[in-house]
């Protein structure tokens, strides 16, 4: 394939596109004709027309212009009204230029190009986070624009140390992603690790999350998230300030931070929004919540088939009058309604949201009262799995709580098999699985294994502000210090 | 490599844990299971016979009515034998790990309660804070049952007896795995509360003393009050001094000391403690110097005969009630392996001294 900068290559290359804009353009005074590209609706064209077509029209120091270096060099020193104008000389780069919504100004015998970046299309304004609002905080949310979303970092931290550097992944897709990083503070071998991750990724297209996602993970076989990601500029700018790395990718409306620890899964903005003791009162209910989530369908499947001597006598006796007549076992009810209960919420997720909110009013409340009358499940099994289920959804982060909802039924399979001794089974094996985890050369589990005090500080507890001197020695080696 | 050794050792720990469990891991729904709220065990020449105390429905489900009790029998050589009886004429599987109660008839404790405790403490099911209580001059079963006759819910007042209990002294001795613990210890008697029945309801008037694990005496309450004193258990305590003006022993604190010369022992009672005016009925202002310290020389007086009672109890029937044989194992180790070999024939020869530390503060009158 000839891959000279010409107008016919690109004429022959774009040849069935119909959105591609290819126009002959004859220069104003001197009997010069360079050739437009560009893809109609990703360029503004009245700004295509004011900055560059107008001037090459009208302009009348076009009367001394006798060659096209000369009209190239003309209108790179003012000649177009355009802040943003560069020389192309590399065929591919052009291609990319182009299709990422540039204008492009061909000149055959130069067999080179000038693009103006005249880039618009339709975005989502920015508008408050969707998954995590808060009611004292910043209302603004990343969208679908990596270039809105840096520069709504950028806004935060005004930084010289703040880096955004532009790379591109996807064969096919080409889609622009940025790794953002305070140099004097962030890792740089963590930096030159996610940026060969992102530069040897070898796939057509990053259409999902999930497509970057894997790739960037350590340990990408593990249910639980080994990255993190937000909506909210403010998140992404205290983990900057701690070291980590944020990875912005074009068309994802959130930003993904690395390294990812489960401790960070655990917090919420609200928690540094309010008083540190309302905030560590908070994120102690956040753990209560993900005990009871993961382990409580399978303490009662235990406790009722297996060691019932471990709940108090009363609940015991009010369990077993509320199970007479029920033909299925304790495990039987558990995982039944725990299987409902997840179909219940994607079929409220798949639902318009007017029709959702009938569904969930059918399905928990109609069939779940309907089922408890019918004798078809007790109601203490009913009581349980909802107490489950909603606290799951305290948990902060949803790839967490997806996670921990898949934890569940395993515990509830063990307890239903062993008892107790296969919770206890189930337990050694998850905790031994999250602390063999790796993220970056930082422990998953970290800093609840940490030997470093000073890294406690915002792990169950929220400690006041004051008390957050240094950075993790593992995040950011070389600069700790925050405050003194 | 390191995998595969990280998978072995993941699979032992499995194995560990699960070595000793039975082939279906013991799987036994709940509504499947009867849970016995009170086991009542006594003897007569044919043997054990266990009583077991149900609640037959009722509880969460309103459409049950109200819970009712039922007693089921199992009879047998030994308490073992009986208890598996009473499984198989239990309409359903039993279970033991709900018995908050367990009563044991006249007869069984002459016979001996370490028969009754031994297979009870074999159970791993079983609720080791369980509680037991002796029915004086009565079969536990019969005690049950004219319970039951007299419309009493016998596991309601067995829960406010412990609840009184409670608000009297500080722990409970009759405890199980504190009465296995005191079994071990040869040299002391075992002290069991008694159940004497009362219109309709139970009370536990004082302590049945076991010789050798075997029902020696029923005390009577101030001597039993004196022995929880001695063993400084006393939370709260009525002493009523005079009939115009009631106390409440509000704190109390013993302290025990030993001294052995020449086989000769001296056993020191120290007691601090303290009191709160609860009832005055008389025009006389009591809160004067004199009617105070007049008031404090009445209390230590009450304590003084309550204790001494105890004390002459244990002297005349030479029974080590207040465990004096593990405070001098304690306190003079060496002294202990000779004292030990006599130690029956020398408690009646302990000398005892008394110290009261008393003091009555006032309490508040309303309005």
């Amino acid at each position: 394939m000839d891959k000279t900068i010409s107008s016919a290559n690109l004429k022959a290359l774009f040849n069935k596109s119909g959105d591609i804009v290819q126009r002959p353009l004859n220069v104003a005074h001197s009997g010069i004709i360079v050739h437009l590209f560009g893809v109609d609706g990703l360029m503004n064209t009245m700004m295509l027309d004011e900055t560059i077509l107008q001037p090459l029209s009208e302009n009348e120091n076009l009367k001394n212009i006798k060659s096209e270096k000369e009209l190239m060099q003309f209108l790179l020193e003012g000649g177009a009204y355009h802040a943003f104008a560069s020389e192309v000389t590399d065929y591919d780069l052009l291609l990319r230029y182009i299709l990422s919504g540039m204008a492009a100004l061909v000149f055959d015998q130069e067999q080179k190009a000038l693009i103006f970046d005249v880039r618009t299309f339709d975005k989502r304004s920015i508008s408050e986070p969707t998954d995590e609002g808060v009611m004292k905080g910043a209302k603004d949310s990343f969208n679908e624009v990596l270039r809105t979303n840096t520069v709504l970092i950028r806004r935060r931290i005004r930084s010289e140390y703040l880096v955004i550097e532009q790379l591109n992944a996807g064969k096919l897709s080409k889609t622009d992603i940025a790794l953002v990083y305070l140099s004097n503070v962030a890792d740089m071998d963590t930096v030159n690790r996610i940026r060969d991750t992102i530069n040897n990724l070898d796939i057509d297209n990053i259409s999902t999350p999930a497509f970057i996602e894997e790739y960037l993970m350590d340990n990408n076989k593990s249910i639980f998230p080994q990255i993190m990601y937000t909506q909210r500029p403010d998140r992404i700018s205290a983990n900057l300030s701690d070291g980590r790395v944020a990875v912005v990718v074009d068309g994802i409306p959130f930003v993904y931070i690395l390294p990812c620890q489960l401790p960070m899964l655990m917090q919420s903005p609200e928690d540094y929004a309010n008083h540190y003791f309302i905030g560590s009162s908070l994120r102690v209910i956040r753990y209560i919540a993900m005990i009871l989530t993961t382990f409580l369908p399978a303490f009662y499947i235990a406790s009722t088939t297996f060691q019932n001597q471990m709940l108090p006598t009363e609940i015991a006796l009010s369990i077993q009058q509320a199970k007479q007549n029920v033909p299925f076992s304790s495990a039987s009810e558990v995982l039944g309604l725990l299987i409902a209960f997840e179909i219940l919420i994607e079929a409220g997720l798949r639902l318009p949201k007017t029709v959702g909110t009938a569904m969930s009013i059918l399905g928990g409340l109609v069939v779940g009262q309907s089922a408890v009358e019918a004798k078809i499940v007790s109601p203490t099994v009913v009581v349980i799995v909802a107490l489950a289920g909603i606290a799951g959804f305290i948990l902060p982060n949803q790839d967490l709580s997806s996670g921990i909802r898949v934890t569940r039924f395993i515990m509830a399979i063990l307890a239903a098999i062993a008892g107790f001794f296969g919770m206890t089974a189930g337990l050694i094996l998850l905790i031994t699985h999250l602390c063999s985890l790796d993220n970056y050369g930082v422990a998953y589990m970290s800093p609840f294994v940490d030997v470093e005090t000073s890294n406690h500080k915002d792990t169950l507890f929220r400690f006041p502000i004051k008390y957050f001197t240094k950075r993790s020695k593992k995040i950011a080696p070389e600069n700790r210090v925050k405050q003194k | 490599m390191k995998r595969i050794l990280c998978l072995i050792g993941k699979f032992l720990i499995v194995v560990f844990l699960f070595t000793g469990c039975t082939h279906d891991m013991s799987r036994k729904e709940i509504d499947e299971i009867n849970l016995i709220r009170v086991l009542a065990i006594d003897y007569d020449q044919n043997g054990y016979t266990l009583s077991a105390l149900f609640n037959a429905a009722g509880g969460a489900d309103p459409e049950a009515g109200e819970a009712t009790e039922e007693i089921t029998k199992g009879v047998g050589k030994t308490p073992y034998e009986a208890y598996e009886d009473l499984k198989a004429k239990a309409t359903k599987s039993i279970s033991l790990g709900h018995t908050g109660y367990f009563l044991i008839g006249d007869a069984a404790a002459e016979n001996g309660i370490d028969v009754c405790l031994d297979f009870l403490s074999r159970d791993e099911t079983i609720k080791m804070d369980a509680l037991f209580y002796i029915t004086k001059d009565s079969k536990a079963a019969d005690f049950m049952e004219k319970g039951i006759k007299n419309k009493q819910k016998i596991n309601e007042d067995l829960e406010a007896i412990r609840q009184k209990q409670e608000d009297l002294v500080t722990r409970n001795d009759n405890s199980l795995v504190n009465l296995l613990n005191e079994m071990k210890q040869t040299y002391s008697s075992v002290l069991i509360p008694y159940l004497v029945p009362e219109e309709s309801s139970f009370l536990t008037p004082g302590y049945a003393v076991f010789d050798k694990l075997k029902l020696r005496d029923y005390l009577d309450e101030d001597t039993s009050t004196g022995i929880n004193f001695i063993k400084d258990i006393i939370r709260n305590y009525p002493i009523y001094v005079e009939n115009q003006v009631g106390l409440m022993v509000s704190h109390s604190k013993t302290n025990l000391d030993s001294k052995v010369n020449d086989n000769r022992i001296i056993i020191t009672i120290k007691v601090d403690f303290e009191s709160m005016v609860k009832e005055v009925n008389t025009p006389e202002y009591i809160f004067t110097s004199k009617r105070m310290n007049d008031l404090v020389n009445k209390q230590n007086q009450y304590l003084y005969e309550v204790i001494n009672m105890a004390v002459n109890y244990s002297k005349a029937t030479g029974q080590d009630v207040f465990q004096i044989a593990r405070m001098i194992e304690k306190q003079n180790m060496k002294k202990w392996q000779e004292l030990k070999e006599n130690w029956a024939e020398m408690i009646s020869s302990i000398e005892y001294k008394y110290i009261f530390n008393s003091k009555i503060s006032k309490s508040f009158i309303l309005g």
